[in-house]
């Protein structure tokens, strides 16, 4: 009496199967998400309802916990959710769905023989939706919201490795405003941090998705271009000099006009590390600062392009 | 009538379990091989009426050696045992021309089920 | 083998743990035939018992780990309590994925191609060491509860935080069987550790296992 009073008050759904996946429990915790009484979703398949999860792998890893007696987890990182019930808005997060993590598990009758699974289902959305912020706050950077330099280099590492061994193009830009401090000294901090959050939206709206563009020093940027020859880093770079030269920038009733330098680097002249990748564009963007600043370098075998 | 039987498995544990699940009221004389070779070579010396072969082995797998005892005498009677039971082991070791192939761990029933399989195909060909 | 194990552990009751890991690990073969699309093959178990302390030298010399094998772990708890520890050699985590060629089913877009290289990884550790392990149960009439697997990305040089829940004066047995995806051209070997506390159960259990069989 007791035990089975549990199987509705917990704050968990349970899901029982039998071994033709044909729903034998419902518990209430289920029936109130699912808005499905048991008397509607018991003796009927699962996949009625949810067609969603007629899928390869989870019919693989029911099939498990029936063979081996085994135990299969539905992480909410990979999965998001098994069942699609409505989000709560907890903590301002703006899941749609309700985060889950389940685990499947098997069930033996007297004869140790495994008749049925259960699924328990738990609503992580709010941890999903915390572990959210905090990997915002770990990878962001605060004044500028773009990307931060640890992200950068994370992915900086990641993107080299693969690029080596599929054999494609990688390139780099690094870049840095000119006369910066002047901005700072003329005009004020505020401005300054203006400056710094209006490039970053410049260059953001100029590049693809799948660059990656973070803020790597106290005035320098760094975007990152997977699958790109530096025939088209060059260019890129190119254009946003152009841009940000012609663009003019309002903070309060001040205009303020400024000049980027870049250096461009790829994957060619014995780059052999994400270091070096770095430093490449590191000299090329020292060789702009040379020749007189609002340019864009690439240096090859010590020779510079453009 | 069968008479003899030999058990070829490389576990000492696994023929001592065999030979349990053998009925012991029926007089038959058991006897053992350590893997394929030697249960080939005490196949020729003794011509035992059924032989149970395990697969996995030393020296010389239960393939080889069910191929070898086959090519020797086609009549023989070799019954496969083994815990990895799939339609692609089944295939394979039929085409050799297993009498039978028989689940690891050995189950009395099971064994006794193709003990009385093998008397009566003895019985048929005497028959004949 | 070290003197305190083989005073717990006799020859005869090696043989029987031997066969019955022959057994277990042959039919886990045939079923996972059945619950994958692939052919996977494991081999015959090389059984060690050895002290906790040397665990970690043991583990250096087996995965020869150049840093960039994936390990997956898994700890299983009941009579029979362990851990499972799968190991795949460097490279292959991404072909691996071939395997589980529905990964388009995981039904949400912008999951990182690292996660869902893990979330393979994890799916595939936790149904071959669900496989062992229960067939090993199975055949000793007992069942076993499972922690989520994980993927361990500790320092790959040093494998003492695999011990930490043992006892150093304890010992453990190590079961090694080495798994071939046949299509695939994969291979890797898996481990399952049981320590002390489980040995006197073990023990028991062969025991009683050999009993139905005289």
């Amino acid at each position: 009496m007791i035990f089975s009073q549990m199987f509705d008050m917990l704050d968990v759904g349970i899901v029982i199967l039998d071994s033709e996946l044909n729903v034998f429990k419902w518990n209430r915790w289920m029936a109130t998400h699912s808005k499905l009484p048991p008397e509607k979703i018991v003796g009927k398949s699962l996949f009625e309802f949810y067609p969603d999860l007629n899928t390869p792998w989870f019919l693989r890893n029911c099939k498990s916990v029936f063979t081996f007696g085994n135990f299969a987890f539905f992480s909410q990182k990979l999965h998001k959710y098994c069942f699609p019930f409505k989000a709560y808005n907890t903590l301002g997060s703006d899941f749609e769905f309700m985060q889950q993590s389940c685990t499947v598990g098997p069930l033996r009758d007297e004869n140790n023989r495994i008749t049925y699974i259960y699924i328990t289902v738990q609503d992580v959305t709010e941890v999903a939706a915390y572990e959210n912020k905090l990997i915002t706050m770990n990878t962001r950077d605060g004044l500028t919201g773009i990307f931060n330099r640890r992200y950068l280099e994370a992915k900086l590492k990641e993107e080299f490795d693969r690029h080596i061994r599929y054999n494609r193009p990688l390139s780099l830009i690094m870049l840095d405003i000119d006369h910066f401090k002047k901005i700072n000294d003329t005009h004020g901090h505020q401005a300054g941090d203006f400056i710094l959050k209006s490039l970053a939206t410049t260059i953001d709206e100029r590049i693809r998705a799948v660059d990656i563009v973070a803020r790597y020093g106290g005035e320098e940027f760094c975007v990152l271009l997977p699958e790109t020859t530096s025939e088209s880093a060059l260019a890129l770079a190119e254009f946003l000099r152009m841009g940000i030269e012609a663009e003019i920038y309002h903070f309060k009733d001040k205009s303020i006009k400024i000049t980027i330098s870049q250096g461009v680097s790829d994957l060619s002249d014995g780059v052999d590390s994400a270091e070096a990748l770095l430093k490449k564009a590191d000299d090329g963007l020292y060789e702009s600062k040379r020749l007189g600043r609002n340019k864009v370098s690439m240096i090859s075998n010590k020779k510079k392009v453009q | 009538m069968i008479n003899t039987i030999l058990i070829v498995d490389d576990s000492p544990v696994a023929r001592r379990m065999l030979k349990t699940c053998i009925p012991k009221d029926k007089g038959y004389e058991i006897f053992e091989a350590g893997n394929g070779q030697e249960g080939f070579e005490k196949y020729k010396e003794l011509h035992p009426d059924i032989v149970f072969m395990d697969l996995t082995m030393p020296v010389m797998d239960g393939y080889q050696a069910t191929a070898k005892i086959k090519e020797f005498d086609k009549e023989a009677i070799v019954i496969v045992t083994t815990a990895d039971i799939q339609p692609k082991s089944i295939a394979s070791v039929m085409e050799l021309g297993a009498f039978t192939l028989l689940k690891k761990p050995a189950k009395t029933e099971s064994i006794q089920e193709a003990i009385s399989k093998v008397e009566i195909k003895m019985k048929k060909l005497q028959e004949k | 083998m070290n003197q305190e194990a083989s005073i717990n552990f006799s020859e005869d009751e090696k043989d029987i743990l031997q066969e019955i890991m022959n057994i277990a690990f042959g039919n886990a073969t045939a079923d996972l035939a059945e619950v994958v699309d692939i052919y996977v093959m494991l081999s015959i178990p090389n059984i060690q018992v050895i002290g906790i302390g040397e665990l970690p030298f043991y583990l250096k010399d087996t995965i020869k780990d150049d840093g960039e094998s994936s390990i997956v772990e898994q700890k299983f708890w009941g009579n029979f309590k362990g851990s499972g520890l799968l190991v795949f050699p460097s490279g292959s985590g991404k072909d691996l994925l071939a395997f589980l060629d529905d990964r388009a089913d995981y039904h949400h877009e912008g999951t990182a191609a690292a996660t869902l290289e893990k979330g393979g990884l994890l799916e595939i550790g936790n149904i071959l060491i669900g496989a062992c392990v229960g067939k090993v149960s199975e055949l000793l009439s007992t069942f076993v509860t499972y922690s989520p697997p994980q993927v361990l990305q500790g320092k790959s040089s040093d494998y003492n935080y695999l011990i930490e829940h043992f006892d150093p004066l304890q010992t453990a047995i190590v079961m090694k069987t080495i798994f071939t995806f046949k299509e695939k051209d994969i291979n890797g070997f898996l481990l399952i550790l049981t320590n002390h506390e489980s040995i006197d159960w073990l023990r028991k259990a062969l025991h009683e296992f050999m009993g139905t069989y005289e």
